[in-house]
């Protein structure tokens, strides 16, 4: 009854017996498909349209905040905020922006008191900790089918065949032998009839990952930017290929020009990127065809900002600031990720979305073992979140069995606080290092501005 | 090329602000989400059938015909398990349950006339509808002939029909925000002239996924002085009729001077539409016509394609073959019957359904999309002339000779016999013989030398009871 093809000409699952083609998908689907067709149009829309239409939706946003969040009802009404007005560029460009530290300090103040109803059920996550600052976040179940939404709209623009096989290498529980999954999962799965995909678990011997990689022989890979890294010099150095490999999806990592480079040359396929984080979702999607990306413009107004607070053109580099438009149950509103974008010329694809040709930000080691294993490092931070006085983190190998935690902190943990964030990065890395906690000031960002949250300080570092 | 094909697949760029209207922004069912929007229910159906049909809009004709065939088989596994008269003529086709249908089993599955469905009545109706197809509605369509034929849709079928209205509507890039005029016949007697009605939106299925402008409607059995003044009043952005009740009223405009500056787009359908009534609405008007190909009985068969005047059979809803004397597929630009199978209708699945018009096959489009072109459509084929060989023309008179001849309001050919012509005529000073003449010598130039021409005067002409006019009628079975 449904057909499985290349991801433009997929045919929806038919909710309804005898309706194979044209589909009437699943109420749920069919609201993910009407979002599709929305967004099959704005993408077109000149760029001062959807900055228009931003703007309209983020009038609803902003009075939802300074009414019903009580850290916004300060900070609006001190930037001379009156309920029912029209958010401006000008009203927007005097609202001053959001830390990390801020959100951090600021803790149940930045959430709404009164979510509207058709929003709900809440749910609540942490940042994946690139930043060294951990935030909880709590997310509404309307951003979720946003998400989701733009998540199949990265699927069409990249026109993959759901047919096909899948590996992913990421945090999937105790997948340290592989594990089989009927399909690509959400968002896909509910509404398109998808091939299945092997799972393998990144907390795990790089060479491990590799073996089994190289067994899967799967078309797509889905990984971190840092960890490809970390597998195309494995399979160099092994001199091993991925025959049947198409194309490298990468997620939560900037991807360097030297990475696609690398890929290109050992596994023979070309990545595509994502760019998104924990508090605003997808921020931007990799063109298709082009190595740039497309800011998800419907979803999250996001600036790029000089050092004086002015907004980037063509070709500059600055803060990337993140506005989601439909989080009503947390708003962050003009939010510091802590990346560095550079902004791009409008793309020749025709699409009106805001272009970012680089990022530069998150980015990691991998860490050694004693016992000789290389490892990506994976930052599960839900643990870390919990310890209120952190600030801003950095864990730094200093030796092959040593850890130096940097700390910018309210105030000096506890004896039990530093044994939570002991056993959370044990149980990540897998060993049981000795530990040394030091607090500082600040924690510098590394020569061109990345962060990193992870670093090697071991005489020859494992990152490569 | 990745990227071109990727602008190719999501339409044509808009490339800026003033050449909107842009594709509107469907109702939310969520409180402050206002953009993207997050429709329900109905809406979000047919938004999602939309997304569908954006994307195979642009698929090659193999493809379309492949998922025809997947749907078929639905179909036909139903009309075989409940409908005795289907599952004999498709058995003796080499069809049997669980079989894969074929364009090769297709094509030996008889066509059937209209004249046979009627005579069939219920028979065809299914006593059973699968899950969730929702409650049989019964309707009739009387045609240009007034012998009805009863038909019966699921509630599906309804739906099909809301996405193809709404894809004609994106198609031709109207702005739904501003202001429709529709001149139709109102079953409830409510729109008559002078003041017409009033509807604060566009009404279904427009105004139930969008935020739509308000409708003007004015009953069609008004007359043309009528209507235009209705027009000038109501100064709607679209106007929508049947293609002879434009042809009139433009032809108002154009002989008073008369202007309809707010007017962007005329929208027709029901009957024929030529070159010259898109010409004349260019004159009178300067807006363009976008004409749909459809039938009661058998929904969208074809829409005017947004860049050319041909139509795309909207493969999507219907199997529509064109077929030559002996039943075999026309080649481009070859004129067949029009043979239709409504993809989705389980009450009263019609397999290959001769509807009775003619239509010339086209080329592929330029356009890109991969739905197949009618080049024209000529309409019924009880509208044809009968030829003593048996065979049947398409009937067309010279419109522009006629208009020749001072005085003529309205006229109707119709044959009456192999040899006989029967000039209906509504003239506003007595024709002389010379006159006469005149037409005699046109009608014979256009239908035939063999033909003899009798003249009659009348007050009026009036419209089929479907309210469409024909300029031609035979009155020998077709």
């Amino acid at each position: 009854m449904t057909v499985v093809q290349a991801g433009l000409e997929a045919v929806p699952l038919s909710d309804l017996e005898g309706m194979a083609w044209p589909a009437i998908p699943t109420p749920i689907a069919s609201r993910m498909l009407s979002l599709q067709q929305q967004l099959a149009h704005s993408q077109w829309w000149p760029q001062e349209e959807l900055r228009r239409r931003q703007f309209r939706q983020l009038a609803p946003l902003v009075e939802h905040a300074f009414r019903t969040v009580p850290f916004y009802g300060r900070r609006l009404a001190a930037a001379g905020y009156r309920p029912g007005q029209e958010i401006t560029e000008e009203f927007w460009r005097g609202l001053p922006l959001l830390s990390r530290v801020e959100v951090r300090s600021a803790g149940a103040a930045m959430r709404s008191t009164a979510l509207p109803q058709q929003h709900g059920p809440l749910s609540e996550t942490s940042t994946s900790g690139s930043s060294g600052t951990p935030i909880k976040v709590v997310k509404t179940a309307v951003e979720q089918t946003l998400w989701s939404s733009f998540a199949l709209r990265e699927e069409l623009w990249h026109r993959r065949d759901w047919s096909a096989k899948v590996a992913v290498i990421r945090g999937a529980g105790n997948a340290t032998t592989g594990e089989r999954l009927p399909n690509w999962g959400p968002p896909l799965a509910g509404i398109f009839a998808t091939g299945p995909v092997s799972a393998f678990e990144i907390r795990s011997d790089i060479a491990r990952q590799a073996e089994w990689l190289r067994s899967e022989n799967p078309d797509y890979l889905l990984t971190f930017g840092t960890n490809v890294v970390f597998l195309c010099q494995e399979f160099r150095a092994r001199g091993w290929s991925l025959p049947r490999l198409r194309e490298v999806r990468t997620i939560g990592e900037v991807i360097e020009p030297e990475t696609r480079r690398l890929c290109r040359e050992v596994l023979g396929a070309g990545i595509t990127d994502v760019y998104s984080c924990e508090e605003a979702g997808y921020l931007a999607f990799q063109c298709s065809g082009r190595e740039h990306y497309h800011v998800q413009m419907e979803g999250v107004l996001l600036e790029v900002l000089d050092e004086r607070g002015r907004t980037c053109a063509p070709g500059e580099s600055g803060s990337v600031v993140v506005t989601p438009l439909h989080n009503f149950a947390m708003p962050f509103l003009r939010y510091e990720l802590g990346d560095i974008a550079e902004a791009g010329e409008p793309c020749g694809c025709g699409r009106g979305l805001q272009v970012l040709t680089r990022m530069v930000g998150r980015a990691r080691d991998m860490v050694r073992l004693p016992t000789g294993e290389k490892r990506f490092v994976w930052q599960s931070t839900a643990k870390l979140a919990e310890i209120e006085p952190i600030l801003r983190y950095q864990v730094a190998q200093i030796a092959l069995d040593e850890l130096e935690v940097r700390l910018v902190a309210a105030r000096p943990l506890t004896p039990a606080e530093e044994d939570a964030f002991r056993k959370a990065v044990i149980a990540n890395l897998g060993y049981d290092f000795r530990f040394r906690f030091v607090y500082r000031n600040d924690i510098p960002r590394a020569a061109g501005g990345k962060y990193f949250v992870f670093r090697s300080e071991l005489e020859a570092p494992a990152s490569g | 090329m990745t990227a071109l094909r990727a602008i190719a697949y999501q339409g044509p760029i808009v490339k800026g602000v003033s050449e909107f209207p842009r594709s509107p922004i469907p109702h939310t069912a969520f409180a402050k989400v206002a953009w993207p929007a997050l429709p329900t229910g109905f809406a979000a159906q047919l938004l999602a059938l939309l997304q569908q049909m954006e994307q195979s809009q642009w698929w090659p004709p193999e493809r379309h015909e492949r998922l025809q065939f997947r749907q078929l088989g639905q179909l036909l596994a139903h009309a075989f398990a409940w409908l005795p008269f289907h599952r004999d003529r498709l058995a003796a086709a080499g069809y049997r349950p669980g079989l894969e249908v074929t364009p090769e089993l297709w094509s030996r599955v008889p066509v059937i006339a209209r004249r046979e469905m009627q005579s069939l009545g219920d028979a065809l109706i299914s006593p059973q509808l699968p899950k969730e197809h929702g409650a049989i509605i019964m309707d009739s369509t009387s045609g240009s002939t007034g012998v009805p034929l009863r038909i019966a849709k699921s509630g599906h079928v309804q739906t099909i029909w809301a996405a193809i209205t709404l894809r004609e509507v994106l198609w031709h890039r109207r702005d739904i925000r501003l202001k429709l005029g529709a001149l139709k016949r109102d079953p409830e007697g409510r729109s008559f002239a002078p003041a017409g009605r009033a509807h604060p939106d566009w009404s279904v299925p427009f105004a139930t996924v969008f935020p739509t402008g308000p409708a003007a409607l004015l009953d069609s059995r008004s007359t043309t002085a009528e209507q235009a003044a209705w027009l000038l009043r109501e100064q709607p952005a679209y106007f929508i009729a049947f293609p002879t009740l434009v042809r009139d009223v433009a032809r108002y405009f154009l002989e008073r001077g008369l202007s309809l500056p707010s007017l962007k787009g005329v929208n027709t359908r029901g009957e024929p539409v030529d070159p010259e009534l898109r010409e004349l609405c260019r004159r009178a008007f300067g807006a363009e016509v976008a004409d749909m190909y459809s039938a009661n009985e058998v929904g969208y068969v074809a829409l005017q394609c947004p860049e050319a005047e041909h139509f795309h059979v909207q493969s999507e809803s219907a199997l529509v073959e064109v077929l030559d004397e002996r039943g075999r597929p026309c080649a481009p630009g070859e004129v067949g019957i029009v043979v239709v199978t409504p993809l989705h209708n389980f009450a009263m699945p019609m397999l290959r359904y001769a509807l009775g018009d003619l239509a010339e096959v086209g080329a592929p489009c330029a356009c890109g999309r991969g739905l197949p072109v009618l080049k024209r459509i000529l309409g019924r084929a009880r509208d044809t002339l009968a030829l003593p060989s048996g065979s049947r023309r398409y009937a067309r008179i010279d419109m522009k000779s006629l208009q020749q001849v001072p005085g003529i309001v309205q006229f109707q050919v119709v044959q009456k016999t192999l040899h006989d012509i029967e000039m209906k005529l509504v003239t506003s000073r007595p024709l002389g013989p010379e006159d006469e003449e005149k037409i005699r010598a046109e009608v014979k130039k256009s239908l035939g030398d063999h033909l003899s021409v009798v003249f009659t005067y009348h007050d009026e002409i009036p419209r089929a009871a479907s309210g469409k006019y024909f300029d031609f009628m035979s009155e020998i079975p077709a």
